[in-house]
């Protein structure tokens, strides 16, 4: 479903992600664990080619990430972390309808799968209403709905429980096992371990833009010889202090 | 590109941009209300100083010439013709009465005017007055042109009692004619303050929606999302360049809205002080069709550059203050021109971005119009929107500059 060759982004100097290969398979949780700065956000911006590769490609649900990158986007849905990143000005259902439009989408199927998005996420009382004043939680069912609404076969979430309380961050977990239920194949960053243990099928440890490892969590625990996949990462990209 | 998409970015844009209500009172209500409160201020201080200065004016004799035989001599000879100047009294010293603004001017009348006048002698009416106040800088020539009118007749009834012919006095006879067109005159003002707002506005009505649709986006969190559609980054970049455009153009027309709503409020602003019967003037269609389509042309070369730096900052506040320079540097050549008149506009002009409009918007007003020149102005406009618009599609490009946050 997605496999990753080489992948290559310099800024200058700087190797942001530096030859990363890995492989996810369909209906799989793949979680991309690095510090701060370690090249998880330019892995998925790469992915999602907002950022055009400087070395290497991909191949995401059979196309190719550099030669056919509109096709690429037809098949992925993002969600960032920490602002919703939602219009204000516009009603729920015209920020759900705005993103399905710009993916190609029929205007009578569009509005069907409005209509089913809502009553998936409960947005039935506040569809039509402009999304400014609403509750974070409400923002957040507006922001998943709209992260779906073509029905991509590949989910990417760069870190989206970053800056969340508690509740907000069940509702992304869960959100993130029903994208699995569906079939897809999901990547998030995160360098929440527990999030990790508890969402990921495999698990990508990236430390100053290179993929210093990969595998399910026993794996990794078992190649290393360690009791938790901390203990791994700590091995694999802990700094000295 | 995609102009399906392009299409979808405009619409939305539209729609969320007429929903925000700091647009539509900085680019509709404000310019539709802020000229007609201009022009009647402004006319109405225009319309009030011509009043101060041609009527009611104050004179008064100073102490020395305060006798009843001046006074009638004031009222009846010097001042007998013009019923606006009126006679009054006044205590104390004259200069502080002028200061006080009790009085405007204050007569010294030679004390032997009587004696020097039988003998033919020139006497002396020395005229003290405020020359650092407007009022009476203007009225002050209506009292000399008063005195100067008695002076006048008095020479004419020497000559009469001379039995000399008055025409003697008259050799040459100034005749005025006016050679402006008759379609051209009149619209002084309109000529120096519609190309500067017009110029001022195009350059800056964009500037709220520039502003939110790429810097605003970028800092709420849409920018990144919409990035990951199917739409390519040009169609993006150009419905909202769309959107840009269309908001400058709303601004120049809630502003000509306003400069014509004013003119009915207060037509004296515009002709300065005259009936707003002096405002009429023709322009021919197509220099008309020109002129518009290079003030559109201008407001594309902004929306452009406007888009190219709001792509460039990374947040709201940050495009705000890179497009005040902007602001700035559309002011500039816009305030230098405001005296200009359209017969010195030069050619260079066409070539220069903004002044070209400027230059246009002058000719065609002031009726001097040279088809060749707006010709220049309109392929120097397209070529100008070209190279802002790949200005901003470069910017847009640049992921260095996408995501320098």
């Amino acid at each position: 479903m997605l496999e990753l060759k080489e992948l290559t982004k310099h800024f200058g100097e700087v190797k942001a992600a530096d030859h990363i290969s890995f492989q996810v398979g369909k209906g799989e949780i793949f979680g991309l664990l690095g510090e701060n700065g370690a090249g998880k956000t330019t892995t998925l911006r790469l992915l999602a080619t907002m950022l055009k590769p400087t070395f290497g490609t991909a191949a995401i649900a059979g196309y190719d990430l550099v030669k056919e990158p509109e096709k690429v986007r037809s098949s992925i849905g993002i969600l960032f972390g920490g602002e919703t990143g939602l219009y204000d000005r516009l009603t729920a259902a015209e920020n759900i309808e705005y993103f399905g439009e710009l993916n190609n989408m029929e205007k009578t199927k569009l509005k069907e799968r409005v209509k089913e998005l809502s009553e998936i996420f409960g947005m039935q009382e506040f569809i039509n209403r402009r999304t400014g004043k609403f509750s974070r939680g409400m923002k957040q069912k507006v922001a998943f709905a709209r992260s779906i609404v073509h029905n991509p076969d590949i989910m990417l979430f760069d870190e989206p429980t970053a800056g969340l309380d508690v509740s907000a961050i069940r509702d992304i977990h869960e959100f993130i096992l029903d994208c699995k239920k569906d079939g897809k194949t999901i990547i998030f960053s995160s360098h929440t371990m527990s999030e990790v243990e508890k969402l990921c099928d495999k698990v990508g440890i990236i430390h100053k833009g290179k993929l210093a490892d990969y595998g399910t969590i026993p794996e990794l625990m078992a190649k290393y010889n360690e009791k938790s996949l901390e203990e791994v990462f700590i091995r694999l990209a802990g700094e000295k202090i | 590109m995609s102009w399906k998409h392009v299409w979808i970015v405009f619409k939305k844009e539209v729609k969320d941009m007429i929903r925000d209500k700091r647009t539509l009172i900085s680019n509709i209500l404000i310019p539709i209300i802020l000229m007609p409160l201009l022009f009647t201020l402004m006319g109405g201080g225009i319309e009030k100083m011509e009043k101060d200065i041609t009527e009611n004016i104050t004179v008064a004799l100073a102490p020395s010439s305060n006798t009843e035989e001046m006074r009638n001599f004031a009222v009846n000879e010097l001042f007998v013709d013009n019923p606006n100047i009126k006679l009054i009294e006044i205590e104390g010293d004259p200069v502080e009465a002028i200061r006080n603004d009790d009085v405007r001017f204050v007569l010294d009348i030679d004390e032997n005017y009587i004696e020097k006048l039988e003998n033919c002698q020139p006497y002396s009416v020395t005229v003290l007055y405020d020359q650092s106040d407007t009022k009476s800088g203007g009225s002050f020539g209506i009292v000399a042109s008063a005195i100067e009118q008695y002076s006048q007749k008095v020479v004419a009834q020497r000559l009469v009692d001379m039995n000399i012919d008055l025409n003697i006095l008259q050799p040459v006879q100034i005749q005025q004619s006016n050679a402006a067109d008759e379609k051209g005159s009149g619209n002084m003002m309109l000529m120096m303050i519609l190309p500067m707002l017009a110029a001022i506005l195009i350059a800056v009505g964009g500037i709220p929606a520039a502003t939110d649709l790429v810097a605003g986006e970028k800092e709420r969190g849409t920018f990144e999302p919409l990035l990951t559609t199917q739409s390519g980054r040009m169609s993006i970049l150009l419905g909202k360049y769309m959107t840009v455009t269309l908001f400058s153009i709303i601004c120049v027309m809630a502003q000509l809205i306003g400069v014509f709503i004013g003119s009915i409020v207060s037509p004296g602003f515009l002709t300065m002080g005259g009936t707003g019967a002096d405002l009429s003037f023709y322009i021919p269609p197509v220099a008309l069709l020109l002129t518009v389509l290079i003030t559109i042309s201008l407001g594309m070369v902004f929306a452009g550059v406007q888009l190219a730096v709001s792509t460039y900052s990374r947040s709201f506040k940050e495009a705000q203050t890179y497009m005040s320079f902007l602001m700035i540097i559309s002011m500039i050549p816009a305030y230098a021109t405001m005296m200009m008149q359209p017969d010195d506009v030069q050619l260079y002009m066409f070539f220069v971005p903004l002044l070209n409009a400027i230059a246009s918007l002058k000719m065609v007003l002031g009726n001097v119009i040279n088809y060749t020149y707006l010709g220049i102005a309109l392929a120097t406009s397209v070529a100008y929107v070209f190279i802002s618009l790949v200005l901003a599609a470069s910017m847009f490009n640049k992921e260095k500059v996408l995501f320098r946050s």
